[in-house]
């Protein structure tokens, strides 16, 4: 089938802002939409910029907003969109060129919430043990990739560059909820401050986008219960 | 238009209802408080106001107030049950159906007056 392929390019050098730019590439219906900017690039413009690793839904590397939604493009199947497909950098972060935008704040907001183990008891002889039931409380916080489709997607981080975002806020959960653990306190400074999680206003936007399916805003909700709850 | 779903547009008319609805009660406050200034100017104002375009107003505002307060009641139930979340979509459709209960004799009684040529008063 024939694809009309619209990119949202933008070159730093050249333009003051982005451009539409129309392509057409010849696809099976099966094809992904990576294999579709893959084509673009190899065979009808080189300097087309985007990112991809793995190409198979793990490394995260891909996430665009494709047909108004945020979307992997590994992961993302031509018939399920039509044979006119709209692509675009996510949105609220700095576009470097075409699709390749600066994650630097999105990382800036996950080390805000050290997402690693903390814990300064002295260790046991042996592992911190953990039963079937305390491992399944943050297991949906551990299929996180760190994409940015969720935090992209999410109307109060376009506009407020400064929240954490839903990303973080799934990282700090996946820590929070760990038996293990005993820096509630810690993170809790950065969770419930003004760029925390009371900026969530609970439009859905992420939960739709995780290409992982994880109840993101399942999950800050959990969260902001916790902070609440324990000041009583 | 970032194409969003349910829970999207629920923020979006969550935010705007309630900006409205702030806006309504600064006019408000300034009406009352245009008695300091005697009867006169609080009577021409009042006048003012019953122009026909503010029923329609009226109507914006009693929309806004009521889509605002049973979404506002949406929100308490995600914010804290476990179950909230899980049924914010069926929890939405159910605000538009209090909203069409509560909205419709308003409707008919604020809408027939306008049609009808009343003024408000």
């Amino acid at each position: 089938m024939q694809v009309t392929l619209k990119i949202l390019r933008f070159d730093p050098g050249k333009n003051a802002k982005p451009e539409w730019h129309t392509y057409q590439v010849e696809a099976e219906p099966t094809d992904r939409v990576l294999d579709l900017l893959h084509k673009v690039k190899w065979e009808q413009d080189g300097t087309l910029a985007f990112r991809r690793s793995c190409g198979h839904g793990i490394c995260g590397s891909d996430a665009m907003l494709i047909n108004g939604r945020n979307r992997l493009a590994c992961k993302t199947l031509v018939k399920d969109l039509g044979s006119v497909i709209t692509v675009e950098p996510i949105r609220g972060l700095p576009v470097e060129k075409d699709l390749v935008v600066d994650m630097e704040p999105f990382f800036a907001a996950y080390r805000a919430v050290k997402p690693y183990l903390i814990n300064e008891e002295p260790p046991p002889a042996r592992e911190r043990l953990q039963s079937p039931e305390e491992r399944e409380r943050y297991d949906q916080g551990t299929k996180c990739i760190l994409c940015a489709s969720c935090t992209t997607s999410c109307p109060v981080f376009w506009v407020n560059g400064t929240y954490l975002g839903p990303a973080a806020i799934v990282q700090a959960h996946r820590f929070l909820f760990d038996s293990r653990d005993r820096g509630k306190r810690e993170r809790f400074k950065a969770l419930g401050s003004a760029s925390g999680v009371w900026r969530c206003r609970t439009a859905y936007n992420c939960t739709e986008a995780c290409p992982r399916e994880i109840p993101v805003t399942q999950l800050i909700e959990e969260v902001k219960r916790a902070i609440l709850f324990d000041r009583f | 238009m970032y194409r969003g779903r349910e829970g999207q547009w629920a923020f979006y008319l969550h935010r705007i209802s309630g900006l409205g609805i702030l806006v309504f009660l600064m006019l408000h406050v300034a009406n009352i408080a245009s008695a300091m200034w005697g009867p006169e100017v609080s009577n021409a104002l009042m006048k003012f106001y019953h122009q026909p375009v503010f029923q329609v107003g009226l109507l914006f505002l009693i929309a806004g107030v009521l889509y605002h307060g049973f979404n506002g009641l949406r929100i308490i139930l995600m914010d804290f049950t476990a179950w909230g979340v899980r049924y914010q979509r069926a929890l939405w459709y159910g605000v538009w159906v209090l909203f069409v209960v509560f909205y419709l004799p308003f409707l008919i009684k604020i809408g027939g007056g306008i049609l009808g040529g009343s003024h408000g008063d």
